[in-house]
Formats: structure tokens, sequence, C-alpha cells
């Protein structure tokens, strides 16, 4: 039903957002980018693109800082006009996207201040999609409990921080620990909210969140070998609403080492083939760039071929988020003279 | 060679236009392209079109150019934050040489650097300044806090101090009893600040809080110990020990942070701060931005070395700025003093800054637009140079472009001018730049010259599909069609006038509604569309005069024909029956004169019973004549196309049997119309040969037509034996001797037409082929395809024409057309052979003509395709269905004329009836307020409703009737539009991009 009235409230961002969707870089102008022989080159041909004329205001040479900063801004201007016009319920769901953005700034925040960096480097190097106003205080907090008490409370996010707080000091396993619960917390949060929403809203999203929850039980699953967590503690970090749970997570739970995982996950279809394909060899794809293809090329572009539901607007940020990462990533191979590895991009259409 | 040479004069047919070759000196190149984007009537081709933008040859000028528009921009973008005015005469100066650049991007460098240099000063200055004024507001606002905080203090504590006196008390606290003081104060103040906590007093070095957070763990340290901590206490003599324990600190933050920052500190400090906060009136700038913000003074007390860091690293996270406040009020007064002065100071030092800056900005000012024009016009050379082939031999520079035929001579002057500009003369070029026509199969772009009447006219039909190059161009024909199809829709003389003087209004102030760049669409719609409007509010007058319709009223201007017939006696003994009988006039009787000599009777206006019925008839059987007209004039311009393009199978196979089929039915029908209107009255007398008794047996045209197409059999006249008594459904009857023979006749050629249409084009495009493919046997072939036509021109009535001699002809010819070397350009010049212009023409092959080569027809790009017959099949039947049941469909789409008009006249009569003419059932005063206010409900309605709703719906109509029913006859619209380089178009586009 909800159909029906989908674009009497959402029917201008979805145009919107399409619309957006259509700018997305395709292979053709990735071939292009990697040509160009100086950052004004790629300058020049970026302006060709729907970025336009977005670092045509920049005096002297550009550098890759401002590239980034650019790009974020213009997607932070984007996002905040979609924000800014939208009604419940995609409001609500709109700002769950930005709680994952939140999670990072803490985290970032939270290790630079243990490394003793001053907090205005810190604060620049946030996302912006997830600031919030309490966030430059966060270096006052020693433990978390007190970041808790005294800064998250009264955040979107306090509720997820519930099963973190604790009096020890913060340290990096802590700081890891907290990211991870952070995420498990939200994952969860968000899938129950998208199933709640119903209709093709949950069928897409519930589909990108439960690979998302999968392949970070996978990676916290395989980065915890060889490190002091234990496996109870491992356990808890699982995000509990993927296609693995509950079998599948028992099954990481116990695993020792890469085989066992492999070996788990043999029995899901989806995620045998991207451990096949995958390796550390020269020419192959590690397994964190399968998850990233899977999840950014597959999923968020299969999000576009539904009509009717919210999984577009998330799956333009998460996309975005993928060409910003790959301009960054061929900017860098040109100033940084390194061409060979400068095709290591992940092409989104 | 495809392209027609015939040139028909301008107005009827887009501009001849023909590819050309332009060499230019690699010195000149640059003036030669200046002067051509002043002319603005070449297109450049990208001849580069598998090179990225960065790899071209001029891009690093291009790239000076961006730079120094984007300095232009900070430039203007200061300007206009200082609100200075920017000269902009309109003046169009000449595109700057090279070496005029660098000149250029100096002064702009200058002007940034400068610029840049004073911003920073200033800036800093700024900085300074609301640094300065903050911490004004803070010495002034704590001043106030203390002071509160001190007449909430005892009462009695005022006594011990007996110099103070109500306005100016020296200490902050003041109080009498040292023990007494820090329990009392703390009280005082979370109390203020937070939520009141019942403590009693206690006395000694100790207290413990009651706040929010976690009280127990407050324990105010020995007094002594605490040093660092800066001072709350008042006065020195009374209390310097008493709260040494309390620190403050006072700074300035973001009045919208206050909530959070409250909050928080609540927090983290567990309720053991206190904060105090104030607004700041005054609104203070962003150093940065300039913008304005709201601020806030704020004040926090604490205690303990921990709990400062905590408070300290809170006001770092929320931006707030901390200043230094001196304990003691004489202090602090020294300090306020200091400030004020150094405030001065700035202001002066921040004045000159200023001036300064005003004075370079102003300078810029008068040349910044100019400045602009010129990069602007530099950019676009240089990016119509990046189009061009490099010839490194020839140290030339070769250019394809697009020009009108009968501009040619002009472009040849401008190449001229750039070869032997004046500052070029070192440059030692003296070889000329040359330009060479050359021959393409390419269709070129259409070219249309408009001029601001036309434009608007060109719009309409551009809007639809722009022309196939050197077709009709229907906009000459829109120009009076379109305004006149609108007004039978929307004819009424008052609502016309309405329309008239609003586009009049428009067009007499055009010069100053231009210079005023109203960027709003919807007003530049109707801006754009002036002339227009203008004439479809002048048509619609005619109309309305035609269709004696004013606001719904008519208008008896030459006494009407209608006379009362009934006499005075008759009148009253049917109102005496019943006072709303309707009179009925009999034609014969009340129909005095000959008719109302133009338009319409206004007798009709009082018909009510059958005013609809007469006009509806009237209307709608002018709506299909006049459709029926401009379907058959669209036909009539196919055949000039056809014509244009030599194309006689079209002519045969396509016109011939189009307008056959349209005059058997449709203009047959409308000559039909045309003899029942002046034939048949209301009196009885021979028509066409037959009796005719009376106006209920004048034949109905419908079902005539109807029964033309079933065949039925019919009597002939209206009466029966006697002569005298019309027979019944005498309208159905024949009524003009040999009628069903005509009438058969008509449907039968139109039925033999439709398989004409379908079969023949195509059969003889596939004749051809064959003729390609038997190569040699042509003779013979020929024969036999003569024997095979006269068999089929038995068959099919139409096919009487002996064509295949001709088409074999053609095709002999174009053969030969084809194998000629394509390269004899005719441009003119000596130096033609220079470049064979070869790529464009290969592919062709040589093979048709041989019977060896790919059998094949005309293609898009000149080559050969496989003629596809079931493309060509598929394609015709498309084509001849669409036409027989247009026909039919269009004919009846031309009936929205009358519907239309029905639908506004209603409505303008439901306007008056139902608002206006309620004012006029009032009596006395009531009458004349009821009046006064009605008319302008009815004038609003009228101009809302009627004139600009009714006016779009009748003026989309119209677009309708002209791009489905007229166009679809005649046009193809398979171009596409010339674009020139032109620096006037390319400027015009920035400074919109600007405005946007």
């Amino acid at each position: 039903m909800s159909e029906f009235f989908f674009n009497i409230d959402h029917g201008y961002l979805e145009a919107l957002v399409r619309g957006f969707k259509g700018g997305i870089l395709t292979q053709a102008d990735y071939a292009n980018l990697v040509q160009c022989e100086t950052l004004e080159d790629l300058k020049l041909h970026i302006q060709s693109t729907d970025y336009g004329n977005f670092l045509a205001n920049e005096p002297g040479a550009i550098t890759v800082g401002v590239i980034d900063e650019r790009l974020k801004e213009k997607l932070v201007t984007e996002f905040v006009h979609i924000r800014n016009n939208a009604l419940e319920p995609l409001a609500t769901f709109l700002d769950y996207i930005t709680y994952s953005y939140m999670i990072d700034n803490i985290i970032l925040l939270i290790t630079g201040t243990l490394h003793q960096r001053p907090i205005s480097e810190l604060i620049s190097k946030c996302h912006p999609l997830g600031s919030f106003e309490q966030m430059e205080a966060i270096h006052i907090a020693s433990t978390p409990a007190e970041l808790y008490n005294a800064v998250l409370v009264d955040t979107p996010l306090a509720n997820y921080f519930v099963d973190c707080i604790n009096e020890q000091d913060l340290d990096e396993m802590n700081v890891e620990l907290i990211r991870n619960t952070l995420y498990k917390a939200y994952l969860e949060d968000f899938y129950g909210f998208c199933k709640q929403l119903g209709g093709t809203t949950a069928e897409v999203m519930c589909e990108i969140l439960s690979f998302e929850a999968d392949r970070r039980s996978i990676i916290i699953t395989i980065n915890s070998f060889d490190t002091e967590l234990s496996k109870d503690d491992r356990e808890k970090l699982y995000p509990r609403c993927g296609k693995l749970y509950p079998e599948g997570l028992a099954g990481l739970a116990r695993a020792d080492d890469y085989d066992q995982v492999k070996q788990v996950c043999e029995y899901y279809s989806d995620y045998k083939a991207l451990f096949d394909g995958s390796g550390n060899a020269a020419g192959e794809k590690t397994l964190e760039d399968k998850f990233f293809e899977h999840e950014q090329v597959k999923l968020n572009v299969q999000a576009y071929l539904h009509q009717f539901h919210f999984g577009v607007f998330y799956a333009f940020i998460k996309l975005k988020e993928q060409e910003m990462r790959n301009i960054i990533w061929i900017a860098e191979c040109i100033s940084q003279r390194h061409r060979t590895k400068i095709d290591n991009y992940i092409p989104i259409l | 060679d495809g392209t027609p040479s015939d040139a028909t004069p301008g107005i009827f047919r887009s501009e001849e236009v023909c590819l050309a070759q332009l060499f230019l000196q690699s010195e000149a190149a640059y003036t030669c392209v200046a002067e051509l984007g002043e002319l603005g009537l070449v297109q450049f081709r990208d001849l580069n079109p598998d090179t990225s933008s960065f790899q071209r040859k001029f891009v690093s000028e291009v790239r000076r150019c961006d730079e120094m528009e984007r300095k232009l921009r900070f430039l203007e973008r200061e300007i206009k934050k200082d609100q200075i005015h920017m000269l902009d005469t309109g003046e169009n100066p000449d595109a700057p040489q090279p070496r005029e650049m660098i000149d250029l991007e100096a002064t702009f460098e200058k002007l940034e650097n400068e610029l840049r240099e004073v911003n920073q000063n200033e800036e800093t200055l700024k900085k300074n300044f609301s640094e300065l004024t903050e911490l004004k507001h803070i010495l002034r606002k704590t001043q106030t806090f203390f002071e509160e905080i001190h007449r909430r203090e005892i009462p009695g504590a005022v006594r011990a101090s007996p110099s103070t006196s109500a306005t100016d008390r020296e200490p902050l606290i003041h109080v009498d009893d040292e023990a007494h003081a820090p329990g009392e104060l703390f009280r005082q103040i979370f109390g203020y600040g937070r939520r009141t906590t019942d403590i009693p007093n206690q006395t000694g070095g100790g207290d413990s809080m009651q706040g929010g957070g976690g009280p127990d763990d407050v324990i105010i340290a020995d007094p002594v110990g605490d040093s660092e901590t800066l001072e709350l206490t008042g006065h020195g003599a009374h209390g310097a020990s008493m709260f040494a324990n309390f620190g403050f600190v006072a700074g300035v933050i973001q009045r919208e942070r206050i909530p959070a920052f409250e909050r928080l500190l609540w927090r983290a400090c567990r309720g053991n701060v206190f904060l105090r906060h104030s607004e700041i009136d005054e609104i203070l700038n962003d150093t940065a931005t300039g913008e304005p913000i709201n601020k806030s003074v704020f004040i926090i007390f604490f205690q303990g070395d921990q709990l400062k860091t905590k408070v300290k690293k809170i006001c770092e996270g929320f931006r707030a700025t901390l200043y230094p406040c001196p304990d003691t009020k004489s202090e602090r007064r020294e300090m306020s003093i200091g400030v004020m002065t150094r405030i001065e100071d700035l202001k002066t030092v921040l004045g000159q800054t200023q001036d300064h800056r005003h004075r370079v900005l102003v300078a810029a000012a008068k040349n910044v637009r100019m400045w602009l024009t010129k990069v602007r016009k530099i950019k676009s050379i240089y990016h119509t140079l990046n189009l061009f082939n490099i010839d490194v031999t020839q140290k030339c520079l070769i250019a394809e472009c697009w020009c009108p035929v009968e501009a040619l001579d002009r472009i040849r002057m401008a190449l001229k001018r750039g070869t032997h500009h004046p500052m070029q003369e070192e440059s030692g070029s003296t070889v000329p730049s040359i330009l060479n026509r050359m021959d393409t199969s390419e269709s070129p772009p259409t070219y249309n010259k408009t001029n601001k009447y036309t434009a608007g006219f060109q719009n309409i039909v551009d809007a639809y599909g722009i022309a196939t190059y050197r077709e009709i161009n229907p906009a000459i024909y829109t120009m009076i069609s379109f305004p006149f199809l609108f007004a039978v829709m929307f004819g009424d003389m008052g609502h016309g006038t309405i329309m008239l003087l609003a586009a009049l209004f428009l067009i007499l102030k055009e010069k100053q509604l231009e210079a005023a760049r109203i960027r709003d669409e919807i007003f530049q719609m109707f801006f754009s569309g002036r002339y227009l409007i203008f004439l479809m509010g002048a048509f619609s007058i005619y109309t309305g005069f035609l269709y004696n319709d004013i606001f719904s009223k008519s208008m008896n201007i030459f006494g009407s024909a209608w006379a009362n017939s009934l006499t005075e006696k008759e009148m009253k003994d049917l109102t005496d029956l019943n006072p709303e009988t309707p009179v009925m006039l009999i034609p014969e009787k009340a129909y005095v004169t000959s008719p109302y000599p133009i338009g319409v009777d206004p007798v009709w206006n009082l018909a009510e019973a059958n005013k609809l019925s007469f006009l509806n008839s009237m209307k709608m059987k002018s709506s299909v004549i006049l459709g029926i007209g401009q379907m058959t004039f669209g036909l009539i311009l196919s055949y000039h196309n056809h014509k244009f393009f030599h194309s006689d199978l079209d002519i045969k196979f396509m016109f011939i049997p189009q307008m056959l089929f349209m005059s058997c039915i449709f203009i047959y029908l409308c000559l039909q119309i045309i003899a029942k209107w002046l034939a048949y009255s209301a009196t009885a007398g021979t028509v066409f040969g037959y009796f005719y008794p009376g106006s209920n047996c004048a034949p109905s045209l419908l079902i005539g037509l109807i029964n033309m197409f079933m065949m039925k059999s019919r009597d002939a006249g209206f009466v029966g034996e006697d002569g005298k008594t019309p027979l019944w459904g005498c309208s159905n009857n024949l009524w003009y001797p040999g009628q069903s023979f005509f009438e058969t006749v008509f449907v039968l050629i139109a039925l033999a037409c439709v398989p004409v249409m379908l079969f023949a084009k195509p059969y003889y495009m596939w004749k051809e082929e064959q003729a390609r493919r038997a190569g040699n046997g042509h003779h013979q072939l020929a024969t036999a395809e003569m024997v095979l036509v006269i068999i089929a021109v038995i068959q099919v009535p139409i096919m009487l024409f002996v064509k295949p001699l001709l088409v074999w002809r053609r095709d002999k010819a174009e053969a030969a057309a084809r194998e000629s070397v394509r390269a004899d350009m005719n441009g003119g010049d000596s130096e033609a052979e220079v470049v064979q212009h070869e790529p464009k023409t290969n592919g062709g092959g040589g093979g048709h003509g041989h019977g060896d080569g790919p059998v094949s027809c005309k293609g898009e790009r000149g080559g050969y395709v496989q003629l596809d017959m079931a493309d060509v099949m598929v394609y015709q039947a498309i084509h001849t269905i669409e036409f027989v049941l247009g026909c039919i469909s269009h004919t009846a789409s031309y009936l929205r004329l009358w519907a239309l008009s029905l639908a506004h006249a209603q409505l303008s009569d439901v306007l008056w009836t139902m608002v206006f003419r309620n004012a006029f059932a009032q009596d006395g005063y009531i009458g004349a307020i009821a009046t006064y206010l009605l008319w302008f409900a009815f004038f609003f309605l009228s101009i809302f409703i009627l004139v600009l709703m009714e006016g779009l719906s009748a003026f989309l109509h119209a677009l309708r009737l002209h791009w489905v029913e007229f166009q679809s006859k005649f046009y193809g619209g398979h171009g596409y539009a010339f674009a020139p380089f032109s620096f006037e178009k390319i400027l015009e586009a920035e400074r919109e991009a600007e405005e946007a």
C-alpha cells in the first residue's frame, strides 16, 4: 500500500537522488581520469562530469587534501538538502545513515586523544556527516563510563553505548571493542528499523544491512587471530542481523584460523563466491576488496532497480563514498607518481 | 551529390550550409578565430574527438584563462561584499591579443595579492578587534554577575563596607564574617544557577554540595594551597583567602551552543561547577566569514585543578574563547579602560585598512566586467583552437566548419582581417588563410535566420524537432495560422483586447524590460512570446467580432436581420397564459431582410433555447473546413518538399494518392458543407433540381458521409410522388443528381489509393535494387520492368505512370555521380588541391553500378547500406496507416476548435450571469456597492480563468494542431540546429549561468 502514497511525501527526494545517481562517474570517466598526468589534468577532466566547477575557485595548486575536502563538502551539501526536505519516516532513516559516521568520528577522536593529538587537528579529519554538537568535547573522557555520562548520553548513540559502559581506562583495545560494539548495536537497530518500515525498503535495506553485518563478523574474526581478544568477547561483537546468524556466527566464534572461517562461509553461497575469488597474491583481489565490490557495486546499484523505497538514499551515500575513495585513490596515485596501482579503484557503473 | 542546388529564397527553407576547411597559419589562427567569433556565423567541428580535454594543444592556455577567471570571480565577490557598484557599460571589447593576456594575468595577480594581503591584515585586525570587544563585554557582564550575586548576598553585607553606595559597589562579594562565607557563597551561587539546595550554613573551610551529580567528592581544599586558581574574591582587604578555592573562567561562546554546553558541563563535572551566562546584545561578526553571529558571555565557577582542566577542555570543545578576567573591581576597571583605548586605536587602523581596500576595489570595479568579457573571449578562442587539427609540416592549423554559403564572403573577409591584423605585422605571416569548400555526404545543420519577431514562432516549430536540412520551414506559415487557430478557440473581443494590450505593453517596453534582465521563468516565457501573444490578441478580437461575442454579450451594429413577427395581441395572449412562455420566431415571418452583414446575428444571443445548437453547428462546420484546409495545405507543402529533393517516387506514390484520398473524402465533405450553407434556407424552393420543402429536409451531412461509405441505396429528392409532402427521413436522401455515382467513385478511388501508398514505393525501391544487382542487364531489365509496371497499372487504377525508365535513368546518373572523384572542391581558391578530404567519402565503395558491390541504397552518411525490404515495408505500412487513419482522426481532432470555443463562450457566459449580473439585480446604494465589488470579482476571474487559463489551454491545443495535425503531413524534423561559434552567445550564456 505504501507505494501508492510514496510519491506524495518522498517523490521529490527520490527523483532528486536518482538524478544524483545519474551523475556517478562511469567506467569511461575513470578511464580518462587514470590517464591524467597531473592533478590539474584531473581537475580539468572532472569539470566535464557532474562535479562541474567544484574546484574552480581554488587558488593556487590543488592538492589531494583540497580535492577530498571539496568532494566531502559536495556530498554533505547534497545530503543536507535531502535531509532538510525529508519527511518522516525518511528523516529518521537518513539520521540512521549519519549514525555510522558519528561512530567513526567518536572512535577517531578517542584514538587521536589517546595518541596525544591536538583536538583541532582531529576535528578536521572527522567526517562532516557525522558531526554533532558535543563531539569536540570528547577528549575530556578517560573511561567509557565518563564518555557515556558526559558526552554521549544526549546523542542518538546513547542506546548503543550502554553495552560498553565500564570503568576501565580507554586504551586501543578498549576503543576497538567500543567501535565494534557500537557498530553491532547500530546495525541491529537500523536493521530493526528498516524491517519495521516494511515493504520494498525492508526488502532492499535488510539485504544490504545483513551483508554489512556478516561482513563485519567475518572481518572481526579474521582480524582477531593472534590478538588478546578472547573468543567469548569476540562473539559478543558479532552483529546478529545477518544471514550468518545464528549457526554461522556460532561457527565463526569457534574459528581459530582463516581456513576455518572459510569453511564456515562455504555453507553460504553468496560468501563462498567471495572467498573463492580472493587472495593476497598479485592480480587477485583481497577479501576486503571483494566485500566492497559486492556491497557497493552489486547491492547498492541493485537498490536502484526498485522503486518507492528508501534504500536508494542509503545506496546513494554509499556509492558516492566509494566514488570519493576512487577519486582520492587516483589523485593520490597521480600526485605520488605511483601509477602502477592506479587501476585499483572499484568502478561503480 | 544529394545536396539540392537550386536555392529558393531565404524564408521558406533553412539557409544553405556548406562544409569548409580552413587553413590557418599558426601565428594568425588566434586572430582569425577571434574575428570569426565576432562574426558568429561558423560552426566548428571537433577534429580530435578521441582526445580527452587535457591532452589537447592549448590546454595550458585554457587553464591560464580558468585561473584568470577565478581571480576575477574573487575580485567580484570582494566587490560585492563591499557593495560597490560594478560598472557594466555593456561594451564589447575585442578579444585581446595573446600578448595582452600576459599583461592581464599580471594585473590580476597583482590585484589579487594586494587584496589578499589587505584582507589578511583586515582579518587580523578584526580578530583583534572582536577579541577586544568580547573582552569588553566580558568585563562588563562579569561585573553584573558579581553585583547580582552580591545583591543576593545577605543584605547585611552591605553594611560592612560603608564606603559603597548603592550604585557603585566596590566589593564583589562582601561579607562580614570570614568563616561564614564560602559555604554560603557556594550555596548562593548554586542555588541561583541550578536548583536550590537547602544546606544549613556550615562554618569552617569545608563544605559539601548536594547538586545533581556526585556531591560528596567536593571537598573544598585548603585555601592556601591553591594559588593557581583565579581568585573570586572581591576586595583584597576582606576576603583574599576566603574564596581562594573557587576558580572561575570567563569567556565567550556562540549563543546557540549554550544549552548543550551547559548540559555537558553539568554532566562532566557532576554539577560541581556553576555557570552563568548572559547574551551580548551587540551583534558580532565572524572574523573569517564576516557573517553576523550572536554570542554570549559566560562565567564558570569551579573548584580545584582537576575541574579546571576539565572545564577548559570542554570550553575548547565548544569553541568558546576564554579571556583572563581580573579578580578585583579596580583591576577590571583598569583593564576595561585599557581595552577601550585599544579598541579606539584599532578602529582607526581598521578604518584605514578598509579605506585602502575600498580604494583598490573601486578601481577594480570599473574594469572588472570588461576584463571578464575579455577573459571569456580568450578562453572560448582557445577552446575552439583545441578543436583544430595541427599540421606539423605546414605549420598551420586545419579547421573544419559548417558555414552558410551566403555568408562565405563575409567569412573570407573576416579571415583576411584576422590574418592581416594590425597587431600581427611582426609575426611576418604573409601567407593568407585559406577557406576551402568541401563536399560532404553528411547532412549539414539547419540554420534558420530569425529576427526578434520570427524567433518566437521558430521556437514553436523547433520545440517539436529541428527541420531536416533544407526542408520547408513551417514557422513562416505558423506565424499566421497559429494565432488564427488560437483565436478560433478564444474568440472574444473583450478578452482579446486584454491580451492585446498586455502584449502591446511588453512590446513597447521591450528595451527597458530586456535591460532589466528579469530572470523569472514565467515572465521570460511571456516576454519571449510577446509578438505571438500580440497576434493572438489581435486575431481573437477579429474572431470575437465574427462570433459577435464580447464578454459573452453581443453588439447589434448593423441591425439584426430578425424582427418580432408577433402582433401585440398575440404577445399578450402568450404572456397572459404564462409570463415565461418562450416566443418562437418563425423564419418565414420574422426573418426580414438580407442576412446580418458580417459575423453572427446578435439576435442569437437572445435565443436561449436554440442559440447553442445554431452556434455549435456553425462552429463545427467551420472547424472541419479550417482543419481540412490546413491539412491539405500541409500536403501541398509535402509536394514542394518532394519536388525540392527531386523525389519523383514520393511525388507519384505518396503525394498523389494522399491528395486523392484527401480530396475524395474530406475535401468533398467541405464542398458539401459549403453547398449546404449556400443553397438551403428556411424557404421552400427547388435546389439542385429537387424540390425542397423546408428546413427539416435540409440534407444531413454526417449521415450522408456514413451512407457514402456504406454505399446504401437511398431515395433521390425530398418529396413523395405528389411533389409536395416531404418523405419520412427526407434529410438523409440524395440531394443532387448523380450523387450516388460520384460517391461510389470517390470511395473506390480513396480505397484504391491505400494499396498504392502502401506498396508502390517499396516496390519501386525493390525494383531499383534489382536493377543495381543485375548490373549490365539494365536495358532488358528496364523493359521487363516496363511490362511489369504496365500490368500493375492495369491492376491498380492509380498506377498510370510510365516510371521505370525514369527510375532507371536516375539510378544511372546517381551511379555516375558516385564514381566521380568527390574532391572537386568548388571553393574557387587556387589552393584547392592542397588537401584532399578523403576520409569522409570513402567507405562508399565503388561497387555500385558495376554489379559486384554490395547491393545498397543511399545511407545516412553517404555510404551504402543494404536495402532491408522488411524495414522499408514496415516503415511504409506505418506511414500509410498513419496517414489514412490520421486523416479521419485528425479531422475529428480539429473539432477541438469548436469544443474550446464553446467552452470559452460558456464559461464567459457563466461568469457574467452568475457573478456580475447579480449586481444589477440590486437597486439603490446596495446596487452601487454590489456593482463595485462584483466588478472586481468579475474582472479578476475574467483575467485569471478566461484569459490566462483558457488562453493557456487554447494555446496548447493550437500547438498540438500544428505539431500533430499540420506538420505530420510534411515535416520530417530530423535535422540538428546550427550552433555557430559566437562570442555574443557565449558571453550571454556565461552571464546567464552567473545570474542563475
